[in-house]
């Protein structure tokens, strides 16, 4: 009995000694995430998830970062490229229209792989050489797949895109442009290269897929850790399931103030699927930050509750939007006078949105007028703002020809006002989003019937892209971009999913007006930012005008770390807070904080 | 018993093929399918790009032109690509899942028999004592209490709760499969202590839940077989109680029991899912709920068809088991 005892105690005490020697005492950081991504490292991001972004950018360098104010700044090059010092250039024709543009980049002389080899203009030839290849499975090449690299000299190169590509001077990894170790990968290149070369990418590209599955699972995965990385960690051990451990890179040549020593010299991810057991970890001390992927709002508001001084939970406002789709064509949206806009606008009037993110949000997720996050310079201040008032709203309806029955609810020619309005079920926040607006909307005589489904069926080709099919009425989902480089195109009737494109496109609604897709496509070759500002100021007037979907508000993404911990921050511009990867450290250990959370 | 044996394992054969093609015929039919993935969030997509990775992926195919594919390969051993997991999908699941799931479900039905069957016995033979009430409520309570609910108080109570008031004397970790900041060329002990600190609460949600249903059914099985005429016949006979309870009693009352543990096997590989997500244990019941989400046909083939035959492998164990624990059984 006293063995067992002894063990047990030995056991149970285990876990006081290991929790003692994580953070602060041995200048480690230890992160918790909800989501394990299936590979790292892979410069050509044949996976689109954020999580796989953000743990990348602990070990990937890029010519030019974003800070969390949005400034550029030089990592592998030298300078950022502009108008001004010439390394950005664009050529017009005669008419003055920009045919092509070019940016120009010089590595510097102390960027190394973490091998100690030199980072050049090679291993970006490689990207851009493997990126273009047919057979390689990446989600969409634009704007790479005309870009052409042409070398200067032994360290610069210059990118040209033609047709040009707006945002080329704002290079950051976020639209792609990922050094690639050639020296590392070429061997295994080329036998992905001698497998498949006589295969046709079309009646072949399965079998090419699986080579390339084979070629690129030997430098990204648990079990195929990246070999060299240009970051300021590479990865030392993957446990598939519970945890990533990335140390320090002693060749990664941006040093912070007063020494790498004095910065974190090893993360931890801890890859805990559920949520509720994530908030446990916190509440116990076990970790030092969240990711960018980690609790839901409402759990971050409850670990709010309960920090005692031993973390902090932070609420960052992102580019994330949340929104109500309406569905504006087809013969069920027509038979609800949903394809009216007086309709749609009269929808907009009957709910009171300034209510609702105070009562679930506590006024931390703002209110959005339109689809452009707020801290883009194309954001239009003074949009039209669709304050709650119920009388408006009936007066719309009633112009509309919707009149309210017996019953209360609105009727025109004998069909009544009742909408399918869908999200992602389990989503227990917009599951109650959904029901205060079904409450708002019944005050003025709206029927809304809720029909959700899970998220892998909402998003999938068969639901989210045919409202023109009757598949939804009002569909509740969140849309994320970088503000720096708003386009606008969710919007334009280009992006409108139907049959013949394949359902590709993200215009659920089928928003179709010819005055936006004119502005919109001059607003894409509008290189100077003034002028870029006016004509989004017209779309975002024609947009509200329109409102083929209804703007809720803009999310704030929560996550929480220990006191002391510096420079772990992150903005809608940076995205991630590994974008600072290189300046993380403990303010005990002697790490400088540069940047505070805003 | 032999030619039983081999024509049941011949018998085996369609109809594995068959729950191959329903697994795999349902899983194709779910709505959306892994490009789906791709394209949302991404409006930059083109129809072209949509239709290269369909045909990339293989997607571009009929169901049945896709599933005679897999078929054929998997008969040579290929089970096709983890795009969630980034690895060969067999692999994947039997090397870096299956073992934590035995690590886990293994000791725990060994553990639960252990402890369940002479629990049962006693809840029995004592009926209506007050430990056959405790034993009786402590089984209801676990059958009945969902596993998230006491697995998220273990966590509380273990993990942030008991370590506050004992000043972490008393405190286990809140889920995982063991420290990351274990150092590599830790020894044997240090890995073993790590192992199993991060095993107990996992472990013992799995057991509560074990112990309840052997306990219950024992229980049942022996009330039946004690109130039986040849029992009472043993003990007018002036057999010993032991001897009634142990060679009569216990023979006949565990044949019910054979059978669940037989089909349980199989189960808790799939099954712990609940218990594995909350504590964050990496097994099969969590690749499958992961790889079902993210529309993984390949590793959810291989787990599924996996788990298949377990079934069918343990029915027949457990159909040979019977011939040889109840001597009125004979498949000859």
């Amino acid at each position: 009995m006293k063995k067992w005892l002894t063990l047990s105690v030995l056991l149970l005490g285990a876990g006081v000694v290991s929790s003692a020697l994580a953070g602060q005492a041995n200048n480690s950081l230890v992160i918790g995430t909800s989501q394990e991504p299936p590979n790292i490292n892979d410069p050509w991001r044949t996976n689109n998830l954020v999580i796989a972004t953000e743990i990348t950018w602990y070990m990937e360098a890029h010519l030019i970062g974003k800070d969390d104010n949005g400034e550029l700044y030089p990592e592998i090059a030298t300078r950022v490229p502009s108008l001004a010092n010439g390394d950005y250039k664009i050529v017009k024709d005669a008419k003055g229209n920009v045919i092509r543009n070019s940016v120009t980049f010089s590595i510097r002389k102390d960027a190394k792989w973490s091998d100690g080899t030199a980072i050049t203009p090679k291993d970006f030839q490689f990207w851009l050489k493997v990126e273009q290849d047919d057979r390689v499975p990446v989600p969409t090449r634009e704007p790479w797949d005309k870009a052409k690299i042409t070398l200067q000299d032994a360290d610069t190169f210059t990118i040209t895109f033609d047709p040009p590509y707006l945002f080329a001077d704002q290079l950051t990894s976020a639209v792609g442009l990922n050094p690639a170790p050639s020296a590392a990968m070429e061997k295994a290149w080329s036998a992905f290269d001698a497998a498949t070369k006589n295969l046709d990418p079309k009646t072949g590209a399965k079998q090419i897929t699986d080579e390339w599955n084979k070629f690129i699972a030997q430098f990204t995965t648990s079990r195929g850790l990246p070999k060299v990385v240009s970051g300021p960690f590479k990865p030392t051990a993957w446990r598939a399931g519970n945890s990533l451990v990335l140390t320090r890179n002693p060749n990664y040549w941006l040093t912070p103030k007063g020494g790498a020593d004095k910065y974190i010299q090893s993360v931890q991810y801890r890859f805990i699927a559920d949520t509720n057991t994530l908030k446990v970890n916190i509440l116990s001390g076990q970790l030092d930050a969240l990711s960018y992927v980690g609790l839901s709002f409402d759990q971050a508001i409850e670990a709010q509750r309960s920090e005692r001084g031993k973390y902090k939970t932070y609420f960052v406002p992102g580019a994330t939007w949340e929104h109500v789709d309406i569905a504006n064509v087809g013969a069920r949206a027509q038979s609800l006078g949903l394809n009216d806009k007086r309709v749609r606008q009269a929808l907009m009037y009957s709910i009171d949105r300034a209510a609702l993110v105070k009562a679930l949000f506590e006024g931390k997720q703002p209110v959005s007028n339109t689809w452009v996050s707020p801290i883009s310079k194309l954001y239009q201040k003074n949009a039209k703002d669709y304050n709650f008032d119920a009388a408006k709203a009936k007066a719309l309806f009633a112009a509309a020809g919707w009149k309210p029955g017996p019953d209360g609810i609105l009727a025109k020619d004998g069909k009544k006002m009742s909408l399918n309005f869908s999200t992602t079920a389990g989503n227990k926040l917009r599951e109650r989003v959904q029901q205060i607006l079904q409450a708002q909307w019944k005050a003025v005589g709206v029927d809304v019937n809720i029909q959700n489904f899970p998220s892998t069926v909402v998003f999938s080709g068969d639901f989210a892209p045919r409202s023109a099919e009757g598949k939804w009425d009002l569909f509740m989902y969140a849309w994320s971009n970088d503000p720096s480089v708003e386009r606008g195109d969710l919007w334009a009737s280009q992006f409108i999913p139907s049959k013949d494109n394949a359902y590709a496109g993200q215009n659920y609604p089928n928003f179709k007006d010819a005055d936006y897709d004119k502005i919109w496509n001059d607003a894409k070759t509008e290189f100077d930012l003034s002028a870029r500002v006016k004509l989004f100021d017209k779309m975002q007037s024609i947009w509200t005008d329109e409102v083929p979907s209804l703007p809720l508000y803009f999310r704030a993404n929560p996550y929480t770390k220990v006191p002391g911990l510096v420079n772990y921050t992150y903005t809608a511009y940076s995205l991630y807070p590994s974008w600072n990867a290189a300046q993380m450290g403990w303010a005990s250990r002697g790490a400088v904080e540069t940047f505070t959370q805003k | 018993m032999l030619n039983y044996a081999l024509r049941r394992i011949l018998q085996m054969i369609p109809l594995l093929l068959v729950i191959s093609l329903v697994i795999f015929t349902l899983t194709a039919l779910q709505p959306g399918d892994p490009v789906d993935q791709l394209v949302l969030g991404n409006s930059q997509i083109t129809p072209d790009d949509i239709a290269r990775l369909r045909a990339a992926y293989g997607l571009d195919q009929p169901i049945p032109v896709r599933y005679w594919f897999w078929l054929t390969h998997a008969i040579q051993g290929d089970f096709g690509w983890s795009r969630t997991f980034s690895a060969p999908a067999a692999s994947y699941v039997f090397q870096e899942r299956l073992p934590n799931t035995l690590l886990l479900t293994l000791p725990a039905l060994i553990l639960s028999t252990l402890i369940a069957v002479p629990l049962g016995i006693f809840s029995a033979v004592r009926q209506y004592s007050f430990l056959d009430y405790v034993l009786t409520f402590f089984s209801f309570v676990s059958f009945s209490a969902p596993i998230f609910w006491i697995g998220a108080m273990a966590l509380w109570l273990f993990a942030i709760y008991l370590p506050q008031i004992t000043n972490g004397v008393i405190s286990l970790p809140p889920g995982g499969l063991g420290s990351p900041d274990l150092a590599p060329d830790a020894g044997f002990w240090s890995v073993l202590t790590d192992k199993l600190r991060y095993l107990i609460l996992p472990l013992s949600i799995l057991m509560l839940r074990e112990i309840a249903v052997i306990l219950r059914f024992l229980r049942a099985s022996m009330l039946e077989v004690l109130n039986q005429d040849f029992v009472r016949t043993a003990r007018a006979k002036g057999l010993s109680s032991r001897k009634v309870l142990y060679r009569h009693a216990l023979r006949n009352a565990v044949l019910p029991i054979v059978t669940l543990l037989g089909l349980s096997i199989p189960g808790l590989f799939g099954g712990a899912v609940l218990t594995e997500t909350v504590f964050s244990w990496p097994g099969m019941g969590r690749v499958i709920v992961e790889a079902l989400t993210s529309k993984d046909f390949n590793v959810v083939m291989v787990a599924l068809t996996f788990i298949s035959v377990l079934t069918v492998v343990f029915q027949l164990l457990t159909d040979l088991a019977y011939a040889a624990i109840d001597p009125r059984i004979r498949y000859s």
